[in-house]
């Protein structure tokens, strides 16, 4: 076995100045019928070659695309070579959770600065060092909002959080008996104002609201934060494409008290869906109630700047079940590879790529309204993605794609019953002009 | 001191102008600006103006600054912090799995289906249990799914259980976790062996006592939901009772948690399915050798009895005749836990793990880590203080009762290893130890490797005798010295701000 450093001679050093002759006397801990004495029915080891060749052959079993046109929470983008240079430096892969700051301040001052870009692209004023995914950063932030509200025990979602994100949030939101889930509906795709305020009770803990939302439409989030500001309830916002964040106001600016997401889109690819970046930030009146770790700026001895793990009585290991969240390990290395993109985009940068996906979205958009067998569906704007209907059954339409090579948009009939042939489609800065044309034109000679 | 690079924050090198990423030109019209507004981003209070090199430079200097394990051993006890291979890393970065949409139809991302099934055979065989999901994203999260199908499973029966016993060796998270899934935590003492105690426990200087499994049992009976049980526990300790708590908890319908953080000891040599385990988490980055990053991503998958396999999270990927599927129609599922399907990347690196050490290579390194904690036991447990005299499997926790006499704690212990080239152990943890030292070698290491680590614990030692002051000081060699921590915690500053706005 190429990784263990059994050499025989060693081994029987070892055992022999531990005292034992054979190495199953260091398992008298274990009673003998608890001991499994079987071989484990698996194969046995494998080398690195063929290991390649199983991992290759298992990669081409999945279908290749042409162009991709689906996002939906997962977003194929642009990533910069740097980022994988970087990051695969053992100092930052191999390394673990920043317990000794001493040789951990590569990691700590990385963390810094990722809360501070959190910061600055949310608006917000304290950031954790990250969560799972956008899924559970909602979980965490509701259950935030709650603590913060103490006595008020509902959950307002609209409809237009990303549907994975509200299932998420009430299987964890299950166990909790005082705590209700109530949905608000939509209208023109955003989140129905009128429906809004009539389920603003004095019980209401917080608004989770999307920011551009699921099915594309860029909420008013000053709107919302009018009705649900003065009625007492926190208003949570849910970016599942941060991308956006390059062409939005910041939703700390427009009145959101907790704003969390899903931030993938940073130097990230899909991969089949994880790991992602859950981010979320809060004002500082409100850090000290946050899930999950937190680093701050200090001294050392000699008065040298350096950075540690901080606030850790809120976490588990020394709060235990009064802590804020039970989250140990986050997801540090994703959050590095969102921490070099940004730096390496700057803010023109951002500005710039945030611009090209909303060019190429509007141009998709047109084309395939041009080829007459779609329709939209609402006229709020979208950053880089929108619904469109199609004028026929959309998983035949679905599958002409995939036989095309092509991944279309994301039928939406599965999770919304009223939109049944309705697509959510994307563009990135990823697909080109010749993708989109293409795309049209077979579009264009399909038969409805 | 040459060796140890210096750098900036990122936001101090900012220079008005400067760009690291650029973009090809824009091959379709002009966006039309829709946005409301109020809505439009008009600025940035933080982002960096800098070039490639800077951000290359930048991250590769701050790489510098930490310790990672190709440096050398690093026994950070109950973390596996074992060798990452690369062949690993590859295989995730294949084209056709970092390229593959979660939301793509089944039929056409039959790798992945093949790929996450596959891992769950794998972990079926090797927990000895029915069932498995890979959804859980890290530890705690795995502990999360766990517990919530015991409230499930309750649920289903029509008793709904308020009461999460939890041994006092345990992990935080375990607490934390019964917290979240709504359970009241119960805590079990330890008993002078360091494992489980059946009986009632008295302190000795406090005098009082504390109830003991057997009388929690009889006192809270069917408002038991389960026990969340670390095994080995986090003194390196074999539960050797553990199927006689599994009938315990049994015969009152409540079920037994596994945390699996200690599952390298196990591997190929004991299987929780077989002594009793109802439900338990791995963690892929410590007994799978998927990289920790510096803090995550981790993952956590779950293991299960068939009798809670009913509720795992959805979807589920089944085997059928036409290929692989996506299960949706989970009638009793909890729901979701994760947006897809957990970090599945990490699920790669970890089948390539099982891959290529095989059924042979799992136990042998299981033996391996238990030979190696052992041989660091045998050579230090003179010189330094064990409380438990107990057998120990794949770490041991040593503490400071020598040192402290001559004014060295654990904490300095743990500085001293650093300006000796090794980082420190996982410290103060389990807190049932006063000062405690648990140190995991896993099966990573060689003999030289150990000898140098154990050299540097003796020297730390005989330090702590003859000049105990060389030891209190230490790191020295460190990029920085010892942080003012309550200083972050009392005035804390979290992110950076420019300087006109800090005045």
């Amino acid at each position: 076995m190429r990784y263990l450093p059994s050499a025989q001679i060693e081994d029987q050093a070892l055992l022999t100045a531990i005292g034992v002759e054979h190495s199953d006397e260091l398992l008298c801990g274990i009673p003998d019928s608890l001991r499994y004495k079987k071989d484990l029915n698996l194969p046995t080891e494998a080398s690195e070659l063929d290991v390649l060749r199983q991992f290759e052959e298992l990669a081409g079993q999945n279908t290749r695309f042409h162009s991709c046109f689906l996002g939906a929470g997962a977003y194929s983008h642009f990533i910069p070579s740097a980022i994988d240079a970087l990051t695969s430096r053992q100092e930052w892969f191999t390394a673990y959770t920043p317990y000794q700051p001493e040789i951990s301040q590569g990691t700590l001052q990385h963390i810094f600065e990722y809360q501070t870009l959190v910061c600055d692209l949310t608006g917000m004023e304290v950031s954790n060092a990250s969560m799972y995914d956008g899924g559970t950063a909602c979980v965490e932030a509701a259950l935030l909002a709650v603590r913060l509200q103490k006595k008020k025990n509902i959950i307002l979602v609209s409809k237009g959080i990303h549907p994975h994100y509200a299932e998420v949030l009430r299987t964890n939101i299950a166990p909790h008996d005082g705590i209700k889930i109530e949905q608000v509906s939509l209208k023109d795709g955003v989140t129905d104002l009128e429906d809004l305020r009539s389920k603003l009770t004095p019980e209401v803990a917080c608004v989770l609201v999307g920011y551009p939302n699921f099915l594309g439409c860029i909420e008013d989030l000053v709107s919302i934060s009018e009705i649900t500001t003065p009625a007492g309830a926190l208003l949570v916002s849910v970016t599942q494409e941060s991308m956006a964040f390059g062409w939005l106001e910041a939703p700390g600016k427009l009145g959101v008290a907790i704003a969390c997401g899903e931030a993938m889109s940073f130097g990230n690819p899909v991969s089949f869906g994880g790991p992602f970046l859950g981010f979320l930030a809060v004002n500082d009146v409100h850090k000290r109630e946050m899930p999950g770790r937190i680093v701050g700026q200090t001294q050392d001895t000699n008065g040298k700047r350096g950075f540690v793990l901080t606030l850790a009585s809120r976490e588990q290991h020394i709060r235990r079940d009064k802590a804020t969240s039970n989250i140990c390990s986050n997801q540090g290395l994703v959050a590095l590879r969102a921490n070099i993109y940004l730096q390496l985009a700057g803010p023109t940068g951002l500005k710039g790529i945030a611009e090209q996906n909303v060019a190429k979205a509007q141009y998709l958009h047109a084309k395939l309204v041009e080829t007459g067998k779609f329709e939209a569906v609402y006229a709020t704007p979208y950053f880089n993605e929108f619904t469109l209907k199609y004028k026929g059954d959309i998983t035949s339409f679905q599958d002409a794609c995939l036989d095309r090579g092509i991944m279309p948009g994301l039928p939406l009939g599965q999770y919304f019953d009223s939109m049944k042939n309705c697509m959510l489609w994307c563009a990135t800065e990823l697909n080109t002009k010749e993708q989109i044309d293409d795309l049209a034109t077979f579009v264009a000679g399909l038969k409805v | 001191m040459a060796l140890i690079p210096k750098e900036s924050i990122i936001f101090e090198r900012s220079v008005p102008g400067k760009v690291g990423m650029d973009m090809p030109a824009l091959d379709v019209p002009i966006a039309s600006d829709t946005r409301p507004s109020h809505l439009k981003r008009l600025s940035f209070s933080a982002m960096p103006e800098v070039s490639e090199v800077d951000v290359i430079r930048h991250f590769t200097r701050l790489s510098r600054w930490n310790f990672g394990v190709d440096d050398g051993l690093y026994p950070l006890g109950s973390c596996t912090m074992k060798h990452n291979p690369r062949i690993n890393e590859k295989v995730a970065s294949l084209p056709g799995f970092a390229q593959s949409h979660p939301l793509a139809p089944a039929k056409h991302v039959q790798g992945n289906m093949v790929l996450m099934w596959t891992l769950q055979e794998w972990l079926k065989e090797i927990t000895g249990l029915a069932a498995v999901t890979l959804h859980p994203a890290a530890g705690a999260h795995g502990e999360l799914t766990g517990v919530m199908l015991i409230r499930a499973y309750h649920i289903s029966k029509g008793s709904k259980r308020s009461i999460m016993l939890i041994p006092d060796s345990a992990h935080g998270t375990n607490p934390a976790t019964a917290a979240m899934a709504g359970y009241t935590c119960v805590e079990v003492p330890s008993q002078a062996d360091g494992t489980i105690s059946f009986d009632d426990v008295t302190d000795a200087s406090s005098g009082k006592t504390k109830k003991g499994l057997l009388s929690l049992l009889k006192e809270h009976g069917s408002e038991v939901a389960g026990i969340m049980i670390t095994n080995p526990n986090t003194v390196g300790i074999f539960e050797y009772r553990i199927g006689e708590i599994a009938k315990l908890l049994h015969d009152i319908d409540a079920l037994l948690y596994m945390d699996g953080a200690n599952m390298n000891a196990l591997m190929g040599v004991a299987r929780p399915g077989d002594f009793g385990i109802d439900v338990m988490h791995l963690n892929l980055h410590k007994t799978f050798g998927t990289p920790h990053g510096g803090g995550g991503p981790g993952s956590g998958p779950v293991a299960c009895s068939i009798a809670l396999e009913p509720f795992l999270p959805r979807p589920v990927v089944v085997k059928t005749s036409g290929g692989y599927e996506l299960e949706w129609n989970r009638p009793q599922s909890i729901g979701k836990m994760h947006s897809y399907f957990g970090n599945f990347a990490m699920e790669v690196r970890a089948l390539a793990f099982c891959l290529s050490h095989g059924s042979d290579g799992l136990r042998k390194a299981t033996m391996r880590a238990i030979i190696n904690a052992n041989y660091i036991r045998k050579q230090l447990e003179g010189t330094y203080h064990l409380q438990y005299s107990t057998p120990t499997l794949h770490e041991v926790v040593f503490d400071d009762t020598h040192q402290s006499k001559h004014g060295v704690n654990t904490l300095d212990i743990a500085k001293g290893l650093i300006d000796r080239g090794f980082h420190p152990p996982t410290i103060y943890f389990p807190l049932v130890i006063h000062g405690a030292l648990m140190i995991e070698p896993t099966e990573s290491e060689s003999k030289a490797e150990l000898d140098a680590f154990i050299e540097a614990m003796l020297d730390i030692a005989k330090g702590a005798e003859n000049n105990p002051d060389s030891i209190k000081q230490c790191p020295v060699k460190a990029p920085v010295c010892r942080l003012d921590e309550t200083t972050a915690a009392r005035k804390p500053v979290l992110r950076w701000k420019a300087p006109s706005a800090n005045s």
